[in-house]
């Protein structure tokens, strides 16, 4: 009752609005939830249930707020602005959606060139304000000319910048597509809920319903957060969950999905063993071909055992995938692992050296791909070059006669995949390399001095210091290299033509996921050869975590 | 003299330390210096055998009485090496021999043999079995009729000087006479060709939009978890680290689906806002902010100052480098990202194309035209280097520094 008395006439107002405001806030949600059952029908069923979900949340806690705000308790605030700050989110992206802002970004697309030169004229204002901090001292008298002179570059290049992008034409075309129900219902919307936001941060309501500077860091955190959270929320969290609804539908993207249970998975499992009773037995006297595609045989003796699959590309991916992390990990992080160590003394250079064993993972993998694609032509391509100048050069010194080989690497069923994993070692190597560098670093140099002491040879020290020393960092390259390489799919798809390459030689996990979603749009299918990939992925990555525990338990 | 074997021993070091580096220095750099050097050669320069780095132009000379420049080839004059003209290419010659003794050859011009009693009755004559056509044959001003035993192409050469000394060879087995050049214009051909200029400024406007958005939404969202006590902070922290082991691919049809329904596909805005918002950049930032003394901060709280100035006014000057690194691997990510947009972005719309899918048009259009390819990766190539190049210093020492969590 006391604070009752304290609260002048005024702020009393403020919150008796508040408390109809958010009476009529639960009622828009709840008339929201039943427009959406009654009249708009031509929306998804998972569409509709998700909106009413969230509808209906807000309709009950802003009924919640209104309760605590009459008893002047301080969590009808907090209620108040979570959802008037959600509502306003909501209403500020309608309104840029509606005035075709995000669309509007293939128009700026076709004015940005222009602009490019004064973006640079901006950039180069910038530098300059920001340049007397890294002048010398002595210089420090023309501090303040140069930072003004730098901010007004900054400004005038972009201004314009705006100019010759067509910013103002960009913002009249805003806004006259905003002059429509839509739009102006959500800019109203948006300004209600601002003022209600703004009228509820103010000290004489904070102070009415007994804030305290706690609460201030609650909601900054939060109100900080949001950007980035609800953004994760749309953008990666909703679809993942998403992705796990799919893969138990026949999703298409464009039809309304069904749900079909466990069919997509039983597909991709569907597997038969058979045993041959010859080595070139038909596969259609073992297995009933009409459900099963043979993908192996393996030979035992006389006879041997056919793998066949009722999804045969996707265990050729399998295959493939796994073939590739098995070679190309290792071929990656070894001469990472050497380098590293050469790398690690202290000779002058070894920066310059650094940097260039960098270069080849900052390039896109489509730009390398197309140069390694030349680098690998059969007749005119450098690596064959080398390889015939070599098996000459040892020819003649040896008195051999070994046969050029001639490998047609990319069209060659016995090299494609090979000529990818080469690919992939190289662009990896060097960035594996820097993080080596970076653990080895970490490795007290005590210890080599020790055993220096004791006698031990450089080798000696590489096995019982170095390595175990330097397990958490292999544990790291390691794991991340083969989540890399798991997902290889650019390069297979750049370099070979058909991506799947000869005898479906490299067609990839991802390479499949792409084809059955994108190409033959069977995204519910797709769906379920991403969580078999993550599977997958967690199931390495969780054997690898185990070995690194127990081999670290064993050294300590 | 132990001494001396000691020296020895480390200078032995010294070498194979530096002969192992510069060797795996040259295998990272030949692809790069390939790229480059094959985007300035003509196309023929790019299918010799063996192949050559530096691009070369054949030669050319302006000889009296030829209205195009001719071009110079090195031929063989009486044991000497010459640089001589080609100025008729494709002139037939047959060797010829007398049906009674293969082994005395004559070579003569296509044209200057008429057949043995006319083009209509040729005379023929059987040689080891088999019916041969006779032709009639000079020789020393006698005509003698012979039979074709094999026939090849030459060119005639002509010495630049002295057009009269003429030489007849083979012209595919001479060498031309080249010099190194250049050829820039392989860039301009391949932006006109293949859109590459609008898909440069499109993958930059992506990339600078994706690089300020991600910054400024993680340094805000960082510097909540690393600074404000909220209920809830540590549960969505554990939530983001779990996600980031998460691979892209997991996502892409659910994100492609919303991008449908949000209508989206084939928009540059589905390049860009989905991948503004970021676990990784956001956990970095923590990790960056919570290494900051407290003190200043609450300094500046007891001043008066709110949450957002002392972001703005001490916090973000303070970390120029975290920021500088986090945008580098921002730039690199969307500049060099392909499997998202070639999903997204249909092929037919090269309006909204980035990069990496005019590349892969490229591939298909100019796949007989390895120095347009080059040129054209290595426009999306470049780029990222100078960056790198610019930002070196932070990059590397970051990843050396922070990149382990292990």
């Amino acid at each position: 009752m006391t604070a009752y008395s304290h609260v002048d006439p005024k702020t009393n107002l403020v919150l008796r609005i508040h408390f109809f405001w958010r009476i009529l806030f639960a009622l828009l949600a709840a008339g929201g939830v039943v427009y959406i059952w009654g009249g708009a029908a031509d929306t998804a069923l998972w569409q509709k249930i998700l909106v009413s979900i969230v509808l209906t949340f807000a309709s009950i806690f802003s009924v919640i707020g209104a309760v605590q705000i009459s008893r002047r308790n301080h969590s009808g605030r907090m209620i108040s602005l979570v959802l008037d700050y959600l509502a306003f989110v909501v209403c500020f992206v309608l309104a840029l959606n509606t005035g075709e802002a995000f669309i509007g970004i293939d128009a700026f697309g076709e004015t940005f060139p222009k602009g490019i030169p004064y973006l640079g004229i901006t950039i180069v204002g910038y530098f300059l304000s920001i340049m007397d901090e890294y002048l010398p001292q002595k210089k420090k008298t023309s501090e303040n000319s140069l930072k003004v002179v730098g901010r007004w570059v900054m400004l005038a290049g972009f201004v314009v910048f705006l100019l010759q992008v067509e910013a103002i034409n960009g913002i009249l075309y805003f806004l006259g597509k905003l002059a429509q129900p839509m739009g102006i219902i959500s800019v109203a919307g948006a300004l209600i809920l601002g003022v209600s936001i703004w009228s509820m941060m103010r000290d004489s309501t904070s102070q009415a319903l007994h804030a305290k500077t706690d609460h201030e860091q609650v909601i900054n955190g939060w109100l900080f957060l949001s950007p980035n959270l609800l953004g994760f929320l749309i953008f990666f969290a909703g679809p993942l969950i998403l992705s796990f609804y799919f893969s138990f539908t026949d999703s298409d993207a464009f039809n309304t999905p069904h749900w079909i249970g466990f069919a997509n998975y039983a597909k991709i499992l569907n597997v038969r063993f058979a045993w041959l009773s010859s080595p070139d037995q038909f596969a259609r006297e073992v297995v009933d071909i009409k459900v099963y595609d043979e993908v192996g045989r393996f030979l035992i003796g006389n006879g041997g055992i056919l793998f066949a699959a009722a999804d045969k590309f996707f265990w050729l991916a399998l295959r493939n995938t796994l073939t590739f992390v098995l070679f190309a990990v290792p071929l990656s992080v070894i001469p990472a692992l050497v380098l590293s160590n050469v790398l690690n003394s202290k000779l002058p250079g070894m920066k310059f050296y650094r940097a260039i064993y960098f270069m080849p993972s900052i390039a896109a993998v489509v730009g390398i791909s197309l140069v390694w694609q030349w680098l690998y032509n059969a007749t005119v391509g450098y690596i064959n070059y080398f390889i015939t100048v070599g098996i000459e050069f040892w020819n003649n010194l040896f008195h051999l006669a070994v046969v050029d080989p001639k490998i047609q690497w990319v069209s060659d069923e016995k090299t494609a995949l090979l000529s990818i994993i080469l690919i992939a070692a190289w662009q990896t190597m060097g960035f594996n390399t820097v993080l080596f560098l970076a653990g080895l670093q970490n490795i007290p140099g005590e210890l080599y001095e020790a055993a220096t002491v004791d006698g031990a040879g450089a080798w000696d020290k590489f096995w019982s210091i170095t390595l175990p020393m330097l397990a958490p960092t292999t544990f790291y390259v390691v794991s991340t290299t083969t989540i890399q390489a798991m997902q290889v799919f650019e390069q297979v798809f750049i370099l070979m033509n058909p991506p799947e390459g000869p005898n479906n030689s490299t067609i990839t996990l991802v390479l499949y996921l792409y084809r059955s979603g994108f190409q033959n749009f069977q995204q519910g299918y797709a769906s379920a050869i991403a969580w078999v990939l993550f599977i997958v992925i967690f199931g390495l990555t969780l054997i690898q975590f185990q070995r690194q525990r127990q081999s670290s338990i064993y050294e300590s | 003299m132990k001494i001396q074997s000691y020296r020895f021993l480390q200078f032995l070091n010294k070498f194979i330390v530096y002969f192992v580096l510069t060797f795996f220095a040259l295998v990272m750099i030949f692809p790069f210096a390939y790229m480059i050097a094959t985007s300035f050669k003509i196309p023929a320069d790019t299918f010799r055998y063996p192949p050559r780095m530096l691009p070369r132009d054949p030669e050319t000379i302006v000889v009296d009485g030829y209205d195009e420049p001719l071009p110079l080839y090195y031929v063989d004059v009486n044991g000497a090496q010459k640089e001589y003209a080609l100025a008729k290419s494709n002139i037939k010659v047959g060797t010829y021999a007398p049906a009674d003794n293969l082994t005395s050859t004559f070579e003569r011009y296509l044209t200057e043999v008429k057949p043995t009693g006319g083009a209509t009755n040729q005379q023929k004559v059987e040689v080891n079995g088999k019916q041969e056509k006779l032709f009639d044959v000079e020789v020393d001003g006698q005509i003698i009729p012979m039979i074709l035993i094999s026939q090849t192409t030459v060119g005639e050469f002509i010495d630049p000087q002295n057009p009269e000394n003429k030489v007849y060879q083979n012209v595919r087995l001479s060498e031309p006479v080249e010099s190194i050049g250049w050829h820039p214009e392989n860039y301009t051909e391949i932006v006109e060709l293949n859109n590459m200029a609008r898909a440069l400024t499109n993958t930059a406007l992506v990339t600078i939009l994706v690089v300020v958005g991600q910054l400024l939404t993680s340094v805000v969202g960082g510097y909540a978890f690393a600074r404000l006590r909220f209920p809830g902070r540590d549960t969505v922290f554990v939530f983001y680290l779990g996600t980031i082991m998460i691979p892209f691919v997991m996502l892409i049809v659910p994100l492609y689906q919303l991008m449908v329904l949000i209508g989206w596909t084939d928009r540059l805005a589905a390049l860009i806002i989905p991948w503004i918002f970021t676990a990784y950049g956001t956990f970095l930032m923590r990790q960056h902010f919570i290494t900051f003394p407290k003190e200043i901060e609450e300094a500046a709280l007891l001043d008066g100052a709110s949450r957002l100035q002392i972001l703005r006014e001490i916090l973000i000057p303070a970390s120029v480098p975290a920021l500088a690194t986090q945008a580098t691997f921002t730039f690199l990510y969307a500049w060099n990202s392909f499997f998202w947009p070639l999903v997204i972005i249909n092929v037919g719309n090269e309006k909204n194309h980035v990069l990496t899918l005019a590349l892969n048009v490229l591939r298909g259009r100019a796949s007989d035209t390895p120095n347009l390819i080059l040129a054209g990766a290595a426009i999306a190539i470049i780029p990222p280097l100078i960056v790198f190049i610019l930002g070196q210093r932070f990059f590397v020492e970051s990843v050396a520094s922070s990149g382990v969590k292990g």
